[in-house]
This record gives structure tokens, C-alpha cells and sequence, in this order.
């Protein structure tokens, strides 16, 4: 049987920390917000119900669903496409074919094409014509020749990012150029040589669990069998593999 | 010839249209192109520890090419299981800052002020050295060695020799910590119940309940990652009940919330106690019973102190009738706005799943200006469920046998010795200031005094300062009080990787290493039951010219006094920290530090004696693992032994009676006088019991209606993180804030009356000031208060952390400058909790 790789999200156990999402920008070296584009693969939407004091706040960390029947895939008008899905049910990228056409961020229920404070979107698109990473291209000193800049700790380091996380994959670059769009791959950099997601390594909750759903004997299974799960706008007919089960506040 | 692909959508992208043109063209390039290798490039796990929060978790560093690129917890750990927290990763950008000091500097403007422009200029090591080594010998040459303070932030445990040995030798008292910023009223809770001036662990994984008190050990607070970790199941199995007026993250996700009117914590403490007690639901195991059995606990009525029997605490009779007879849920439900049902439900829950309760108090309980006893009622929850070391509760620590830096007596001259003597310049001991750290007058530190005590010259002035990984202008609270000091002192050394509020004033900036990644150190940890002794290290090399605050920086400085003619301090160095295992001197600042480390550490690698826990084959193999854990907290360890005056767990604190008389003695007055000057209520023997004290507040109710609400960050790395893209990015992580802003969480019914919608720019006041937010409209806060989290508001720092730095443009509100100052007077510590700052809010 093919495999379907799957994201199972415990709400009980998350506690919203941010440390998948920063350890994500870590791993994956994506570019600072600008330009309308957030740029993070990994975030948190956020959710407030109810008045003082019988009220209840949701955290819910959100990635890339890697939907089954996914839109962006579809939206895609390269040939072969440079968003497709993989043997083992990865929404994938391959960086060279893309175009930069941002049909698959306009397609996708879970993108926008641009991002205020706040809001998320799994699609980012590196604008076109402009160095990404601007941050660590900037020349500008807070005190002239007594503090650094980012294009200087770029030039020590031989870096951009400076903490660049150095990775190959035949299908997407550790950090993108500019022009094309990007997105969670699941790590599959990872995932290839039989290691997690680094936002599931680095979760301290044990919230994220990653797995092939199509094997009955994997956690990921496992949990979904035994909790009934949520996915977002499921309505979309997206089917989306990231799944939500149990609440961020306790059932009582 | 082979036209790539890129070169060809530069073209097309030049000439627009991309999504259209030339897609066939494109996808002839598609194939046999693919990179052949796969995985993530060379690199290794490197350890060292994460000093973000004082769980000073064991970590690890991903390097590749010299490059520090990701972390994670050290796999050995016990304490953390190998996770870190999101303060973990910010990390790397602190690392990599742009706005980093990379060379000494000096100020070349004279004019000191908030907004002046230093006029900074790089200057050689030798240089900044010698100003500093010129300005001390001044003062010993004046005969006024006393006139010179180092004063210190966040430290690893190198910080003996800098802080204590630096000061000493050279001839003054004036090593200055920041304890008391943190946590020195919580510590004073638990000293005097049963003799712990430290902070607790808690036993997650076998407890029942958990009551957390004025904490979010999610976020901040204690044991960081390991509470992450087990939380999730511990909603499964016992019930969780957070104190807090504020939802915080904790309260977000358990069975029971109570949003306690601020500062009103010690009658919610003594009200639980009070139902736990007439529903008999106490510990018969630890507190021990009435003699006939019956329950004579019974409200409104004195209870013969004979006819109970208490096995390991003491005054429990005498608590009840002085304190707790008369207040039940319901007197309590009027005080401190909790329904009189929950308060009871609470009693119950905790009764029932005695004694596998972790009375978890944080500051919110115990740093108000009268929170010493609300500190104390809380902790003494715990004792009534004695659940204290009991399988399921709270933890003391296992012992960490480490060495202490070699003796530095025999290297202070006359001078020396009799000025290192004098009064310390933050006034600890003073009547009004008790500050009775282990139950000793003037027994520990006043952090926010100082600031105070500089400006009225009392005990003396301070003529020159050193300050290394601090920044007291932004971290404590009446921040503009500090302003004020330093503008005003005469010489200022500032040991600092950023150009911080602090930083502003010094007439000498000396870069530091970034501690986790490139000093070397260690540090004593705890947190899940076992006690921990992790080393910080130089996992990448530095780019700039910094040095380590705590040994290079020390070793340069003796240097350059030896060559002033003041070899004492250089003497000591080279002659006792020489290396253990060869006898060698050091010849270098690298030299001492390795050595230095070496020393201390020895214990734990050097197989001379089984010292427990994680068996250690030598200096390389300590280096190569980062860490050593101790064996498992041991269960009822204290029972018996309490290091309280009676050895027992006192409801009636002897240890506290003692110490106050003590004090009051030393100042020719009594206990009550006592009581007066620092601010408290109770007189005669409610003293020296756990009680309520009303909240004091600085601002009346008339003219500032609404008190704010202070809280921490867990994106904070201790105030060191603000300055970090990813910090601003995700500061929305904090419940109810938002990402690259610092806004003000009003309730929506409050603001519906002032006509404030949500991110409207609203006008506040408090007794330092007026200042614009803009307002959040956010139902997690209690009605009557406004809560900010704390760490943005940087006018320096950086130009993320600082809207501009140049302009001295702070990026919000720093809360330390809406909070006055204060101090919890009887611990020393600073205020920040237990509603103080009354409020105006006005629509802007």
C-alpha cells in the first residue's frame, strides 16, 4: 500500500509555546515576514470563546495539510508540475520548476496572497527580483564600527542566513531564491534518512505526531483510531493530512 | 550549450508575465537535473545549557562549519528529557545579531541621560582596560576602595571571582546580584514554613493535583520544558487549578481557573486552609491529630492548642486561632472575588488527593509589598497536605558537590580587608530593610535599592561601577529611578553583548561572549527531582574581539592593576586556580577560565570519591557530554530534619519569630516596630504566622481605578531576547498579544465604558507617569484590571527590540516604568505583583 505521511496534532498536549516554529525557522532558514509574506512554514492561530470568566482560549499550530485532494497541486500550470504530491503523500516543491506564478497560493483554502500581523498563510512567495533575507544583507550599523550589521555577520559567517541549517533534497534548496514560492515539506530532507520533522523533534509536549496513516501499527494511526479528529475547513474537500484531536482546554 | 534554468527565468521574469510565457519552453528543462544527495551536511551536536529562564536547561548545539544552526536539549538530561523550550531556538538570532558590541568603547559625550547619544567610539582592549584599572586605583589610592561596586545580572557559576573575589580583594563589599528582582519573597515563603530558601520541584509525574499559584510554569517560572512535557497527561490524571488574575497559559488549559483579585492571594491561602481544615482534609501522616480524634476545627471557634498532636509541622492550633477561625470561603469570596463554591471545591479536591499535591507558588503569590505572609499561606497549603517532599508534591534538591573557589583571604592588604567589611551600598539590614535571607538580618540582597541608596549617597557614594550581563535601567521596576542613578554616577564599566538601556550610560563598553555558545562555565540546575551540573561552552568560536565577563574580562582586569602597582587580585588568580590535574599556572585568561572550571567541577570527573548520580570518567568525557545528573530526589528527605528552628514544618514560625526579634533588637525597637516600617499591618503574634495582609497600592482607587498586571514572557531569555526577529514574530505565542507589538489587555466590558475598541491607542497613568498602548480588548483578564506582559518597551537594545534606537524610540511600554518602585521589605524583594500600580486608562 502507498503511504500517507500525516501530521496528528494532540490540542491536550500542546501548549502553545512556539518552540515547532521557531525551531522550524531554524531548520528550514525561512526568511523574515515582509512583503505581505509570513514565511512561516509553522505558526499558531488563536481562538477566544466565551466572557470572563467561562471562557476558553485555543492555541492551534498550523503547518502545510498536505491535503489528499490538494488544490495547489491542481492550480499548478507547470509540467510536470512543480507543486505535486509524492509516493508517499507529501505535498512536495520542487524549487527549480517553480515559476513563481502563485497559482497554488491563490488555489489553497489554508494561503493568502498577503499577510498582515497576525494572520498565516502555508504558501509564501519570495518576491521576484529581490534578494530574500534582507535582514542579513542590510549594511546598516547601530554604532558606527562598534556594533556589527547584517550583511556583516553574513560576510563572517559565509552565511545567509547566518544560522543557515545546510541541507540537500533533489527537489527543494535549503534557502529559496527569490521569485518562486515555498512552503512545509514535511522535512522530507529529513524524513528520507529516516529522521522526524524538526518541528516534531523539537516539541517539548509530544503534541506532534508524525506517521504514515496508512500503517495501522504507527502512533499516527494509532491516535487517529482511537480520538475522533478535526482537520481545518474541512468542508473544502481538501482532505487534509494534519489532524487535530482532543482540546486545548481539558474536557471536564 | 546548456541554458539553465534560472538564467532563463530571469529573463522572463525581467520581462513580466511570468505565469504565461514560455511554460513549455520551461518544462524542457525539467528533468535529469535532480541532485543526487540527500539529508542534512556534515555537522555535530555539540553541548552546552540554555541560560533563557533559570531552568538553565542542559542543550545542544547543532554546528556546521563553525556555524551554530539549530539546538535541542542534551540528550543525557533528566531534568529536561532532552527538550528545550521556544526561548531555546531565539537563541541563535541573540547569537547572531547584528546589533551586537564586537569591540570595546568608550563614550566621547560627557552628557549622561535617556535620549543623549553617547557619541561611542571603538577603542582598544588595553585602552578600555585601563581606564577601568586607573578609575578603581583612584579610590584605593584615596583610601575609598568601598566606593566601587560590581553589580550582577543573570551569572553562570564562574561568577565567584568577578563578583565576590574581585570586590573583596580589591577592598569593597559592593558585589550587588539581581536576586531580589526574581524570586526573593517567594523564597522567604518557603524558608519560613520549612526552612528552604530555595526554589521548589514538583513531582508531576505521580501527583493527583496541582495548584499553581501566581505562575505559568508553561511559559516561565521553573522547570520549563519538563512541565511541558508532562502536562498534557497530567490533565488526564489529576486536576489542575491555577491562581492567577490573568488567564495564563497554564489556567488555559485547566479544570479550574480562579482569577483572585490582585494582591488578595493570602486570604484565597488562608480560606482554602480554613475549609481544608473544618472538613478535615489535612495530612494525618505529616501534621499528625487531634489526640480524641474529633475534628474540633469548627468556624468562629479557639481550639486548645493540647488537644492536637502534630507529628512533623508546628503551630498548627495556634495558626488556626490566630489566623484562620474565622475565615471560611465565604468571608474570603468578598476579599478576593472567588465564588465561595469554588474555594470549598478547591479544599475538597486538594484534601482528597492528599498528600500527592504540588502546591506550586510562583511570584504572583509572593511579590507584592506585603507578600512575604502570602508567600507563606500559600506554602503552608502544602504542609497542611504534607505534601512537601512526599511522592506526588513538592521537591527539595539533591546536593550538586561541587567545589567553591579557593580562598581569597590571605590576598587582601589592610585596606582591603577592613573596607570589604562596611556596610553594602544597597542598605540591607537597615530597619525598614530586614531583608532576612535565611532568617539573618541584612542576610541578602536589596537589588532595587541600590539604585536609591546611590542617589541619596547613604550609606556613601558610589564612584565606580562595573556591570556585567544586566541591564537594572530596564528590569527593575521604577526604572526611572535607575536613570537617574547612573546619570549620576561618576564612572560606569558596562560588561554587556548588546548596547542595552544600561549600556547608554557607561563611559566603557566592554563586549561579552554570548553565554550559551561561546563562554565557558557551568551552572547548578534543577527541575523534575534531579539536581543537575551542566557547562556552558564555547560551541563556536567568536566572531568579534569579545571576551567572557566572568573570567577573561576578571584576568585582563587584574592584569592591568598589577601593572598600576595593586598585584593582589593577579597574585590570586595565578597561584590558586592553577590546574588540578597538572599543577599548571595560568598564563592567559582561557588558561583561568579552563581551570578555574576545572577546579570547581572536579568532584564530578575526577573519580576521587562516588559522588552519586552520573558516573564521570574524566575531564574529556565531562567536556563531551556537557552535563551530570544527580540520582533521583529522594522522597521525605527533610521529614524531621526541616532546617526551621524546630525542624518541623511551622504554621508558627519560630524561625521567623527569631529573626525578626533579632532585628528589631539590633535597631533598639520591638517586633511591631518593625512591622511598621516595612510597611505591614499585623502586629503581636500575628507576625509571626502565615495571614492575610491587605494590598497595599501605590495610586488611590479614585484616581486610578484599575490596577495593572505584570507577567513574564516565555519568549524572554530573560530580557536578552527582545532584540531577536523571531521574538517579535511570535510574541503573539503569549496568550492574547500579538506579534510585533506590545499592547495593553483591557477587558471588553471595561472598555465598553471608556469607549475604547479594540487597537485604539489608549492614554495610562500610574503614580511614574502617562503612557501611550495600544489596547487589546481581551477576555482573559479579570474586570477592574489591565495586564501587559513584560519585555517590550526597549528605547535601546537594538533597532528590533527599540522602534529606534538612534531616536531612543522604546517599541512599546517597558512595565517597569509604569510600575513604581517598591520592596517587599521583610525578603528584599522588588515588587512587582499583588495589584501595587493603581491605573487610569483613558482613551488617547
Amino acid at each position: 500500500m502507498k503511504k500517507q505521511y500525516a501530521m496528528v496534532i494532540d490540542l491536550q498536549k500542546c501548549v502553545g509555546c512556539g518552540a515547532c516554529a521557531i525551531a522550524c525557522k531554524s531548520e528550514n532558514n525561512t526568511q523574515m515576514r515582509q512583503d505581505g509574506q509570513s514565511f512561516n512554514w509553522a505558526d499558531f492561530q488563536h481562538e477566544v470563546k466565551g466572557k470572563f470568566p467561562d471562557m476558553t482560549h485555543t492555541s492551534r499550530p498550523v503547518l502545510c495539510n498536505h491535503c489528499s485532494n490538494a488544490p495547489c497541486v491542481e492550480a499548478c500550470p507547470v509540467t510536470p508540475k512543480a507543486m505535486f504530491k509524492t509516493d508517499d503523500g507529501i505535498t512536495m516543491h520542487n524549487d527549480e520548476r517553480c515559476i513563481g506564478c502563485r497559482q497554488c497560493q491563490k488555489a489553497c483554502p489554508y494561503s493568502q496572497e498577503t499577510v498582515e500581523i497576525g494572520q498565516w498563510s502555508v504558501i509564501s512567495f519570495n518576491k521576484a527580483a529581490k534578494d530574500t533575507h534582507a535582514f542579513y544583507r542590510d549594511p546598516s550599523e547601530l554604532i558606527m564600527a562598534g556594533t556589527a550589521s547584517g550583511a556583516e555577520m553574513a560576510r563572517r559567517t559565509h552565511s545567509i542566513p547566518p544560522y543557515r541549517t545546510k541541507y540537500s533534497h533533489p527537489e527543494f534548496e535549503d534557502v529559496r531564491r527569490s521569485g518562486i514560492v515555498e512552503k512545509c515539506i514535511f522535512c522530507d530532507h529529513r524524513v528520507k534518512k529516516g529522521e522526524l520533522p524538526f518541528c516534531v523533534e523539537a516539541c517539548p509536549s509530544g503534541a506532534r505526531v508524525f506517521g504514515d496513516t496508512q500503517d495501522s501499527s504507527s502512533e499516527a494511526a494509532k491516535l487517529l483510531k482511537k480520538h475522533k479528529a478535526e482537520v481545518l475547513k474541512a468542508k473544502a474537500g481538501t482532505n487534509p493530512n494534519v489532524y487535530y484531536i482532543r482540546s486545548f482546554k481539558v474536557k471536564t | 550549450m546548456k541554458i539553465k534554468r534560472r538564467d532563463f527565468l530571469k529573463v522572463s521574469a525581467a520581462a513580466g508575465a511570468v505565469a504565461t510565457l514560455g511554460i513549455p519552453k520551461l518544462n524542457a528543462f525539467a528533468e535529469g537535473e535532480m541532485k543526487k544527495d540527500l539529508g542534512t551536511a556534515k555537522g555535530e551536536w555539540m553541548p552546552t545549557t540554555c541560560q533563557g529562564c533559570t531552568t538553565w536547561c542542559p542543550a545542544e548545539v547543532f554546528v556546521q562549519d563553525g556555524r551554530a544552526v539549530k539546538v535541542k536539549g542534551n540528550r543525557h538530561s533528566k531534568q529536561n528529557d532532552g527538550f528545550l523550550c521556544p526561548k531555546g531556538p531565539i537563541s541563535l538570532q541573540q547569537l547572531y545579531d547584528p546589533d551586537r558590541v564586537k569591540v570595546p568603547m568608550k563614550r566621547t559625550n560627557r552628557k549622561k541621560g535617556r535620549g543623549i547619544d553617547p557619541k561611542f567610539v571603538p577603542i582598544s582592549w588595553d585602552e578600555a582596560l585601563d581606564t577601568i584599572a586607573e578609575k578603581m586605583m583612584k579610590l584605593r589610592k584615596a583610601g575609598e576602595p568601598e566606593k566601587f561596586m560590581v553589580m550582577r545580572g543573570r551569572y553562570t557559576y564562574m561568577r565567584d571571582t568577578i563578583y565576590a573575589a574581585l570586590p573583596k580583594v580589591f577592598g569593597s563589599p559592593n558585589g550587588i546580584s539581581h536576586s531580589a528582582s526574581c524570586a526573593e519573597a517567594e523564597k522567604f515563603g518557603s524558608y519560613f514554613t520549612h526552612g528552604y530558601w530555595s526554589y521548589r520541584d514538583y513531582d508531576l509525574d505521580n501527583t493527583k493535583y496541582v495548584l499553581i499559584w501566581g505562575a505559568d510554569p508553561l511559559s516561565s517560572n521553573r522547570m520549563i520544558p519538563a512541565t511541558i512535557k508532562r502536562f498534557g497527561d497530567v490533565l488526564d490524571r489529576a486536576t489542575v487549578a491555577v491562581v492567577d488574575p490573568k488567564l495564563n497559559t497554564s489556567a488555559s488549559k485547566a479544570q479550574e481557573w480562579l482569577p483572585v483579585i490582585p494582591g488578595t492571594d493570602g486570604a484565597l491561602a488562608s480560606a482554602i486552609a480554613h475549609e481544608i481544615l473544618v472538613s478535615g482534609l489535612w495530612s494525618r501522616e505529616f501534621v499528625g491529630d487531634f489526640k480524641k480524634g474529633k475534628n474540633l476545627f469548627k468556624k468562629g471557634k479557639t481550639v486548645d492548642e493540647s488537644a492536637f498532636e502534630e507529628k512533623h509541622t508546628n503551630g498548627l492550633v495556634k495558626w488556626w486561632n490566630i489566623e484562620l477561625k474565622d475565615k471560611d470561603a465565604s468571608w474570603a469570596e468578598k476579599i478576593t472575588g472567588i465564588d465561595d463554591k469554588q474555594i470549598k471545591r478547591i479544599a475538597k479536591g486538594m484534601g482528597k488527593a492528599a498528600p500527592n499535591v504540588c502546591v506550586w507558588m510562583g511570584p504572583g503569590a509572593a511579590m507584592h509589598v506585603r507578600g512575604a505572609y502570602s508567600a507563606m499561606a500559600v506554602e503552608a497549603l502544602a504542609g497542611l497536605m504534607g505534601s512537601i517532599d512526599h511522592k506526588g508534591g513538592s521537591m527539595g534538591t539533591s546536593t550538586i558537590p561541587v567545589n567553591k573557589i579557593p580562598e581569597y583571604g590571605k590576598y587582601q592588604d589592610e585596606l582591603a580587608k577592613k573596607h570589604s567589611k562596611m556596610q553594602k551600598i544597597d542598605q540591607r539590614g537597615y530597619l525598614e530593610l530586614p531583608a532576612l535571607k535565611k532568617g539573618k538580618s541584612g542576610g541578602g540582597v536589596v537589588t532595587n535599592n541600590v539604585a536609591s541608596a546611590m542617589l541619596a549617597k547613604d550609606p556613601y557614594d558610589i564612584k565606580v561601577a562595573i556591570g556585567y550581563m544586566n541591564n537594572f535601567v530596564f528590569s527593575n521596576t521604577g526604572a526611572q529611578i535607575w536613570e537617574k542613578a547612573l546619570e549620576k554616577l561618576p564612572f560606569f564599566a558596562h560588561v554587556t553583548t548588546h548596547a542595552s538601556e544600561m549600556t547608554q550610560y557607561a563611559d566603557i563598553v566592554i563586549p561579552s561572549t554570548i553565554t550559551m555558545f561561546e563562554k565557558l562555565g557551568y551552572v547548578k540546575a534543577k527541575a523534575n527531582g534531579y539536581a543537575t551540573c551542566t557547562l556552558v561552552q564555547p560551541v563556536v568560536k567568536p566572531l568579534w574581539d569579545v571576551r567572557a565577563d566572568e573570567t577573561e574580562v576578571v584576568w585582563d582586569l587584574a592584569l592591568k592593576l598589577k601593572e598600576k602597582g595593586f598585584a593582589n587580585l593577579d597574585d590570586y588568580l595565578r597561584k590558586e586556580y592553577k590546574d588540578p590535574e597538572t599543577g599548571m599556572e595560568p598564563t592567559n585568561g582561557l588558561e583561568f577560565a579552563e581551570y578555574n572550571l576545572k577546579i570547581q567541577t572536579a568532584p564530578l570527573w575526577d573519580g576521587k570519591k562516588d559522588v552519586g548520580g552520573d558516573k564521570i570518567n574524566g575531564w574529556q568525557a565531562f567536556l563531551a557530554r556537557g552535563m551530570w545528573n544527580s540520582s533521583k530526589y529522594k522522597h521525605k528527605a527533610r521529614w524531621g530534619k526541616f532546617k526551621t528552628k524546630t525542624h518541623k514544618f511551622e504554621f508558627y514560625s519560630e524561625t521567623l519569630k527569631e529573626a525578626l526579634e533579632k532585628h528589631a533588637k539590633k535597631h533598639h525597637t520591638d517586633v511591631d516596630g518593625v512591622m511598621k516600617v516595612t510597611n505591614y499591618t499585623a502586629r503581636g503574634e500575628l507576625c509571626f504566622v502565615p495571614h492575610y495582609e491587605p494590598p497595599f497600592r501605590h495610586g488611590d482607587e479614585k484616581n486610578y481605578p484599575f490596577v495593572f498586571i505584570d507577567y513574564k514572557s516565555r519568549l524572554n531569555r530573560e530580557g536578552r531576547s527582545a532584540n531577536a526577529p523571531w521574538y517579535q514574530e511570535f510574541k503573539h505565542v503569549d496568550i492574547g498579544d500579538v506579534g510585533w507589538d506590545d499592547v495593553l489587555k483591557i477587558n471588553p466590558s471595561d472598555a465598553k465604558k471608556l469607549g475604547i475598541k479594540d487597537g485604539d491607542m489608549v492614554k495610562l497613568t500610574s503614580v511614574t507617569g502617562t503612557y501611550k498602548l495600544k489596547a487589546k480588548l481581551w477576555e482573559g483578564v479579570r474586570p477592574g484590571c489591565v495586564t501587559k506582559c513584560y519585555g517590550q518597551g526597549h528605547w535601546a537594545y537594538g533597532n528590533v527590540a527599540a522602534k529606534d534606537y538612534k531616536k531612543a524610540i522604546a517599541r512599546g511600554v517597558n512595565n517597569n516604568e509604569i510600575m513604581p518602585f517598591d520592596i517587599e521589605r521583610l525578603s528584599g524583594s522588588t515588587v512587582r505583583n499583588g495589584g501595587f500600580t493603581g491605573i487610569r486608562v483613558e482613551k488617547a
